[in-house]
């Protein structure tokens, strides 16, 4: 086995965590039961590690398979990677679109491998009709850096795609128009959402994320549940503003609807506008150019934390549209310029 | 005065006096039963009443439990339909569209469409899957023609659903017969595969591609079937070829390898006999 590639195997392996190195390397489903039975998985990590380098050399493993373990471990741990979304579009009035995984696999490799000697691209078959690619990208003189990879995640027969971020963004284009043209679609843009929840990210361009439907067949009737308002709570305990607290329940439940709200970490507003103040004069307030502004909220779970904000207290009812139409929009990056 | 008269009246009057007070009491006496009895005839009276009215109560329960029961089948023969495949609830702001799919009398995968009943009319939120052209049909006819909208929308659904329920069936059930993964993406309207006629034989294995380019139906529209590696073939092989892509054209999938599996069968019977 080449040097570059036992190292390869060597590092993706030691990334892996112990308590996951058997589910991993069964999902990765290159060595067998028996030849996985053969290595003692007590040991130190090194030693396992460099046994299972050599289980892999013996079975002459290529550099495919040691890059298709990456796609496993990154399936694995795909929150420790920043997703982008792109969508794509056709002309209206195209033919049926006949998606053939095999002749898309085949036509993104070689738009790749024509605009680039050096690359390593490598493909993994998901659930729910997906694909996984992974690509090494090297240049007209190196190798393809197995280190830097990107990823992209694209589900057949829909206009969108998921891409890990990359450092390398001199090549975005090219995997955008060896994605638009495999796919068989006329363009691509990014959209302004960025998460590490590739699954939420999924959840709000797929529109999967408010599925409670009103049905006659449904038992637990919707409006059950209460936020904060406990009825059950002692009789000596009264609650001031009764009214304009459940008005704000109504408003927020209307407003966020009673699923559980997709995962971002963030949202961020670019402002350019003009400065508006109720106060006569003051310096800012004469400015003919606009004030440039970044404002960032971040969360480990935004949206919750915004529903939370109106019943907690802290934020009138109903939240600001900019606020609210985050999933709606499929956006969580917003420029806001005056009209 | 008085105490002087009383003293002279002593014996007689106090004679007198005691009887009047006796019959006194026994005047107080007889009207105190009297109005015990009279007391007690009512309570009796009034038990006697409340007795009557004890069958009028049990009658207005029987009402209301006739009410419930139909309320009960009311809400039963809405959920049962369901069943006809194109049902709805109404919601405060309009109408909750359920479309339940079937295939061969198995009931699948049921998609909503909230609506809004407004001007526009207009889509609120929906589980019909991203890859179902949902938007060009709403962009078309929503507006003008909303039984045409459902009706259409329906049969890609079926037609989906249906597509979806013979590449499981050929997945899980006839998993034996596939040399090889089969190959399908989202709308299930493109499989690939090699299969064998004979499981364990030694028949040729063949390769099969259906392409289902009208997405209202369940069957393919193009279907070719190829010896795998072999172009130029005798003509006892050409007519097996040719039957093989026919069978795909007019069966569904899973058929198709029942009757494989039931040739296979009928061959093991007639060997052993």
């Amino acid at each position: 086995m080449d040097e570059t590639v036992a190292e390869f195997f060597k590092r993706t392996i030691l990334k892996i965590p112990m308590a996951e190195m058997m589910t991993i390397l069964k999902a990765w489903d290159f060595l067998s039961e028996n030849q996985l039975q053969t290595v003692n998985f007590r040991q130190r990590k090194e030693s396992l590690v460099q046994d299972l380098v050599l289980l892999c050399e013996k079975k002459r493993a290529s550099l495919n398979d040691a890059a298709i373990l990456d796609i496993v471990y990154t399936q694995f741990h795909r929150h420790q990677k920043v997703w982008d979304v792109f969508r794509m579009s056709r002309e209206p009035g195209e033919d049926i679109d006949l998606f053939d995984m095999e002749q898309f696999k085949r036509s993104f490799k070689k738009i790749l491998q024509r605009a680039l000697k050096n690359v390593t691209i490598s493909f993994r078959d998901a659930e729910e009709n997906a694909v996984w690619i992974r690509i090494a990208w090297g240049s007209q003189y190196r190798k393809p850096n197995q280190y830097r990879p990107v990823y992209v995640v694209y589900y057949s027969q829909t206009p969108y795609a998921f891409t890990s971020s990359s450092q390398l963004r001199s090549n975005i284009p090219l995997l955008g128009q060896a994605l638009t043209i495999a796919s068989k679609h006329h363009q691509i843009m990014k959209m302004d959402l960025r998460s590490r929840y590739l699954d939420s990210l999924k959840a709000i361009v797929f529109k999967q994320y408010n599925q409670t439907f009103e049905t006659h067949n449904s038992t637990t009737p919707l409006h059950e549940r209460s936020l904060g308002l406990d009825i059950n709570m002692d009789s000596r305990i009264i609650h001031e503003n009764r009214i304009e607290k459940e008005r704000v329940q109504r408003v927020t439940q209307e407003t966020f609807g009673y699923y559980p709200q997709p995962r971002l970490e963030f949202a961020q507003y670019k402002l350019e506008t003009k400065f508006k103040s109720d106060l006569n004069g003051g310096i800012l307030a004469e400015r003919e150019e606009p004030l440039r502004c970044l404002i960032k909220f971040s969360s480990p779970h935004l949206l919750e934390a915004l529903k939370a904000l109106a019943p907690a207290g802290i934020a009138d009812a109903p939240l600001s549209p900019l606020l609210t139409c985050i999933p709606n929009k499929g956006m969580n990056y917003f420029k806001i310029r005056d009209k | 005065m008085h105490r002087s008269r009383k003293k002279l009246e002593e014996p007689q009057t106090v004679q007198a006096e005691e009887s009047a007070l006796v019959t006194e009491i026994q005047k107080l006496r007889r009207l105190r039963d009297k109005l015990r009895a009279e007391v007690k005839r009512r309570q009796a009276g009034v038990k006697a009443s409340t007795a009557n009215v004890e069958p009028d109560q049990t009658w207005e329960i029987t009402e209301q439990e006739v009410l419930e029961r139909k309320w009960e089948n009311l809400k039963a023969v809405l959920q049962a339909y369901r069943f006809t495949g194109l049902s709805g609830k109404l919601t405060s702001r309009g109408v909750c569209v359920c479309i339940s799919t079937a295939f061969e009398g198995n009931l699948l995968d049921s998609y909503f469409m909230d609506l809004i009943v407004q001007k526009p009319l207009r889509i609120h939120r929906h589980s019909v899957p991203v890859f179902i052209p949902l938007e060009e049909l709403s962009a078309k006819y929503l507006e003008t023609n909303i039984q045409h909208f459902l009706f259409t929308l329906c049969e890609y659904l079926n037609a989906y659903s249906g597509r979806k329920y013979q590449a499981d069936r050929l997945q899980s059930d006839f998993a034996a017969f596939l040399a090889g993964p089969l190959q399908r993406n989202s709308l299930c309207n493109l499989l690939s595969f090699t299969y064998k006629v004979e499981p364990r034989g030694q028949s040729f294995p063949l390769c099969a591609r259906l392409l289902y380019k009208d997405l209202t139906r369940t069957l393919p529209t193009d279907v070719t079937v190829t010896y795998q590696g072999m172009d130029a073939l005798s003509t006892s092989w050409e007519e097996q070829r040719a039957s093989q892509e026919n069978l795909f054209r007019t069966k569904p999938l899973h058929h198709v390898f029942t009757s494989f599996a039931r040739k296979g069968e009928m061959l093991d019977m007639s060997l052993v006999s």
